[in-house]
């Protein structure tokens, strides 16, 4: 019902790259700086042009996930609005994290490319 | 490292969870608040933009499931959780707890309680310092006739001068004399134990009060003394703490109380009252005596670095020794040396080991009803867990709650059980006081009730969680589709219960057999003629204190005096007295035929010599055969008589020549008599099938002072104790009498060993058949109730019920069928166990096993019917409703 919008990808169909897309997405997007959860999915859809719609139901487990695994910390703060919010910010381990997962992302990507410009010519 | 981090999180998680929670939920409401905000933006109208956001949110309790689940467990408050859960979920069916906690129960209860008794009697320690070492020395004879047998005082000498293997050994008289006490209270009669030089040192037992017995304590012209056990002293003196220093008077000599023994102390030949030293000088300096007199035990302890069988050859080598030297009297005696352990379990061995294994057979059914159970009951709730699925249960945290589930019914049927053995072990302190080892002590172990209860655990454990595994694998919305229009539980499950029920059926007819084998053979022992007629006569054991009767004339006198006083009591038809009744262990004395010699390898056979009265054989309905008994003209100063039975005559005169035949029983220096009667067999021990020979002397000849005096009177046995007592103190008020019984409470005494196991493999038996009967109407019950769509729709289609009955009916019988298959096995296995506890009945006695394989098909076929009666019931607008 939320996606109007037929060609948007959401996470609903969690496969394993997926997943992994999805945790590299959020590392991704807390890059710049500390965000509430709302910020990151409004981060995805902004930069993804709104192709990319995260799924809430997906996104809060994924935060815990990636917080148990060390590449994020979060904390309480309040927001401009005078609102608290749980602000998640990207660790040391994560950043490194990131910068593999990035890495290994272009090359799959890349490789993807390739093999289907060779078979559209 | 990162498990590490995770464990980290996990305990932290948990610790905060009571502040994560609400945090949780403030995080998701300002993602919907922010969302709502931003549907504003985009034109929605208030409503329409919360619902938006609340939608795209999905759903919100789920999502905090798995957040959770993804963020941290949460043991404490789930444990608490599933425990409370586990109790209504038990107390929700009642039935089926109950039936799990009975048959827990019952299981762990007969196991822990039999256990109890192997333990006490095989495993525990002998009330002796390092009970270990110690070795019991018998002599047997190579021919197989005697074995287990007493020692004569020269061999006992020459094995303790002549052995390496034992640091300490001590002679000690092979049974306890009773012994006529006297102390201002009057005469009764005591148990005595004679023991040798060294014997409470020996077996490394200090004494409670006092002291034990010393070496001095037996030297000739020393003063007389005496140490009591631990119930004699409570029992004569009262549990008197000054109990030091007094006197009594036993068999008219007065003697000093030295010491008290401990609590549960208990000799090698059994329970005494006195015990007294013993000096072997006497014995030993009467040539005669010294050989082949046999009257003593043996008992060592092994010098270190000695074993059980190094010992055993040594007195091979030295019984090898003895019979080259002392040809006449040793030729053909062994020695054995064994456990002092193993001679004190004597034959309790087998019954009991046969108990263990019923009891552990009883388990193995409890097991696998409780499987059964478990299993038709997870099967039942599957739906339940399909929805729990769909709601988002996750399957660790399923399996978690009927690991619970089951970990509450363990517990109950844990503590019912524990109780049982308790109750259980408590009838069978009285059940088994005359047939156990005097040592034994029935207690409740622990450690085979954790062995027991962990079993039955595990099995819980192991069969309510294996149905939950697949649920949480299967598609929970198949299922709950499915269920709804009332599937079957599936083949392989079904196929898993069928043979569950099949193995309870096997072990249950093995069990019912064996029951019906011992019982069987019970029943032949009481029921075989015993060669005498036991009804309608009182015994009573009487001791003539030596000290008073110091000539066999005077004994003599005495007791023709009572005979000639009882005859004349109203309803008396026979008078008798006897030296020993049948019993299994009797006197025995090594036969001499005139005119004849043994083979020098083998010596002389030991036949049961008992003295009678005249009035004996008729007084126990014992039939004269040919020649005479007993009578007047047999005096002390006439030739000796004897009286032989049937069996002697046959194996010793196979011509027939019997009477007139000259014998000698005893050795050299007993006199020569003449067989003058043959009179009919008498079976001694009723535990085996064949008599043994006997031969009679008369009292008038071989006089006793301690005599057992029979009384056949036409009433009650009973009622003719009064009377007896008072015509005995008519004549001398200070002789002690021993209880008074009727010969046929005597022989049951004699039988009490034979009936315990008996008694209780028939109780496992029945337990065992009340298990499988269960365990069948369980698993029929719930096929049934599984299959009540099918079969109401098969109604509806035209199907006679009669074949809906066919339908139940055939697979039961199919199960049952193959459980008989392999119950012909357990039976096989029993049967070859019970082959040396069987009397007058084979191993594969048609009518015991017909009758277990009868009795469990009835039980079988009842708890099969109910649900078959159901089966045909069924409403067929069950089928259409749906």
């Amino acid at each position: 019902m939320t996606d109007k919008n037929t060609d948007k990808i959401t996470d609903k169909n969690r496969g394993d790259l997926l997943q992994g897309t999805l945790d590299m997405l959020v590392l991704k997007a807390l890059q710049l700086e500390p965000m509430h959860g709302w910020g990151i999915t409004e981060r995805i859809e902004q930069w993804s042009q709104k192709v990319l719609q995260v799924n809430q139901g997906s996104l809060y487990p994924a935060l815990y996930r990636l917080q148990r695994q060390g590449w994020i910390t979060s904390s309480w703060k309040t927001t401009e609005n005078n609102r608290r919010a749980r602000y998640y910010e990207l660790t040391a381990a994560g950043r490194a994290q990131l910068a593999a997962e990035q890495e290994s992302w272009e090359r799959l990507s890349e490789a993807v490319n390739l093999v289907l410009r060779m078979s559209a010519t | 490292m990162r498990a590490l981090r995770n464990a980290m999180m996990r305990l932290s998680g948990s610790l905060r969870q009571r502040t994560a929670e609400p945090e949780l939920e403030e995080e998701i409401q300002f993602h919907i608040d922010m969302q709502t905000a931003k549907n504003l933006r985009l034109g929605m109208s208030p409503d329409e933009a919360r619902r938006a956001a609340l939608v795209s949110f999905g759903g919100r309790e789920r999502f905090k499931e798995e957040a959770r689940d993804e963020y941290r467990s949460r043991p404490v408050e789930d444990l608490v959780q599933d425990l409370r859960y586990g109790v209504r979920s038990a107390l929700g069916a009642p039935l089926f707890s109950l039936l799990a906690v009975l048959t827990l129960a019952l299981g762990i209860g007969a196991n822990a309680a039999v256990f109890g008794v192997v333990k006490s009697v095989l495993l525990d320690a002998l009330p002796y310092a390092d009970a270990d070492r110690l070795v019991r020395v018998y002599s047997r004879l190579e021919d197989g006739s005697l074995a287990r047998s007493p020692l004569s005082a020269g061999a006992v000498t020459d094995i303790a001068r002549r052995q390496r293997s034992f640091s300490r050994l001590a002679p000690f008289m092979h049974w306890t004399p009773d012994l006529a006490y006297a102390d201002d209270r009057g005469p009764q009669l005591v148990k005595g134990a004679m023991v040798g030089r060294g014997f409470f040192q020996t077996l490394g037992v200090r004494a409670l009060l006092g002291r034990t017995l010393a070496d001095a304590d037996a030297a000739p012209g020393a003063p007389v003394v005496a140490v009591l056990g631990y119930d004699a002293w409570q029992r004569m003196f009262v549990g008197d703490p000054q109990v030091l220093g007094r006197t009594g008077s036993v068999n008219g000599t007065s003697f000093e109380v030295v010491g008290v023994l401990p609590r549960g102390f208990v000799g090698p030949m059994g329970e005494a009252d006195l015990w007294i030293p013993l000096d072997l000088g006497p014995a030993l300096s009467d040539p005669v005596r010294a050989r082949q007199s046999h009257w003593l035990g043996l008992v060592g302890r092994l010098a270190p670095g000695a074993t059980v069988e190094g010992a055993q050859r040594e007195v091979d080598t030295i019984a090898a020794a003895l019979a080259r030297e002392y040809p006449d009297s040793d030729a053909g005696r062994l020695f054995t040396s064994e456990p002092l352990r193993d001679s004190m379990v004597g034959d309790t061995r087998t019954p009991l080991l046969v108990l263990m294994a019923s009891a552990g057979l009883v388990l193995l059914i409890t097991c696998a009803n409780l499987a059964g159970a478990l299993l038709s009951r997870a099967l039942s709730r599957r739906k339940e867990f399909a929805v729990r699925v769909a709601l988002g249960a996750g399957r660790g945290r399923l399996v978690r709650q009927l690991l619970t589930e089951s970990a509450v019914l363990a517990l109950a049927g844990g503590a019912a059980g524990i109780l049982l053995a308790a109750l259980g072990l408590a009838a069978l302190r009285e059940l088994a006081l005359t047939v156990l080892p005097a040592y034994a002590d029935l207690t409740l172990d622990g450690g085979a009730v954790l062995v027991t209860s962990v079993l039955a655990l595990c099995t819980g454990f192991a069969f309510g969680v294996v149905p939950a595994l697949s649920v949480s694998r299967s598609n929970p919305q198949g299922m709950l589709r499915d269920e709804s229009r009332g599937t079957s539980e599936t083949k392989r499950s079904r196929r898993l219960r069928g043979v569950l029920v099949a193995g309870q059926i096997a072990l249950s007819v093995s069990l019912l057999a064996g029951a019906g084998l011992l019982a069987r053979s019970l029943w032949a022992m009481t029921t075989a003629p015993l060669g005498f007629d036991p009804e309608g006569v009182l015994t009573v054991g009487v001791s003539l204190p030596p000290s008073e009767y110091t000539t066999p004339e005077a004994s003599g006198r005495l007791y023709q005096q009572l005979e000639e006083r009882l005859r004349a009591l109203p309803g008396v038809t026979g008078v008798g007295s006897v030296s020993e009744l049948p019993a299994p262990s009797m006197d025995r004395n090594g036969l001499t035929i005139e005119g004849e010699t043994w083979p020098p390898e083998a010596g002389p056979p030991f036949i049961i010599t008992t003295s009678v009265s005249d009035g004996y054989f008729q007084t126990m309905g014992i039939p004269l055969l040919r020649g005479r008994t007993f009578g007047t003209s047999d005096r002390p100063d006439t030739p000796h008589a004897i009286v032989i039975s049937e069996g002697m005559a046959r194996r010793y005169w196979p011509g027939g020549r019997a009477l007139g035949a000259r014998i000698r029983l005893g050795n050299a220096s007993a006199p020569w008599a003449e067989v003058i009667g043959i009179v009919g067999n008498v079976r001694n021990d009723p535990a085996l099938p064949d008599p043994e020979p006997m031969a009679y002397a008369s009292l008038r000849q071989d006089p006793w002072g301690s005599r057992t005096v029979l009384v056949r009177t036409e009433g009650d046995p009973l009622a003719l104790v009064r009377p007896f007592q008072r015509e005995l103190a008519a004549l001398d008020p200070g002789i002690p009498t021993r209880d008074p019984m009727t010969l046929r409470a005597y022989l049951a005494d004699g039988l009490a060993g034979r009936r315990l196991p008996v008694v209780l493999m028939t109780a496992f038996g029945a337990l065992a058949l009340l298990l499988a009967s269960v365990g069948v109407y369980a698993m029929f019950a719930s096929m049934v109730a599984a299959r009540e769509w099918e079969f109401g729709l098969r109604v509806t289609l035209g199907s006679p019920r009669r074949a809906i009955a066919a339908l139940v009916l055939w697979a039961g019988a199919a199960w049952m069928a193959a459980g008989l298959a392999g119950g012909a096995v357990g039976v096989v296995v029993v049967a070859r166990l019970l082959r040396n506890l069987l009397y007058g009945v084979p191993p594969f006695d048609p009518v015991a096993l017909g009758a277990s394989v009868a009795i469990l098909l009835a039980c079988g076929t009842v708890a099969l019917l109910v649900p078959v009666r159901r089966a045909t019931r069924v409403d067929p607008i069950t089928a259409i409703k749906v």
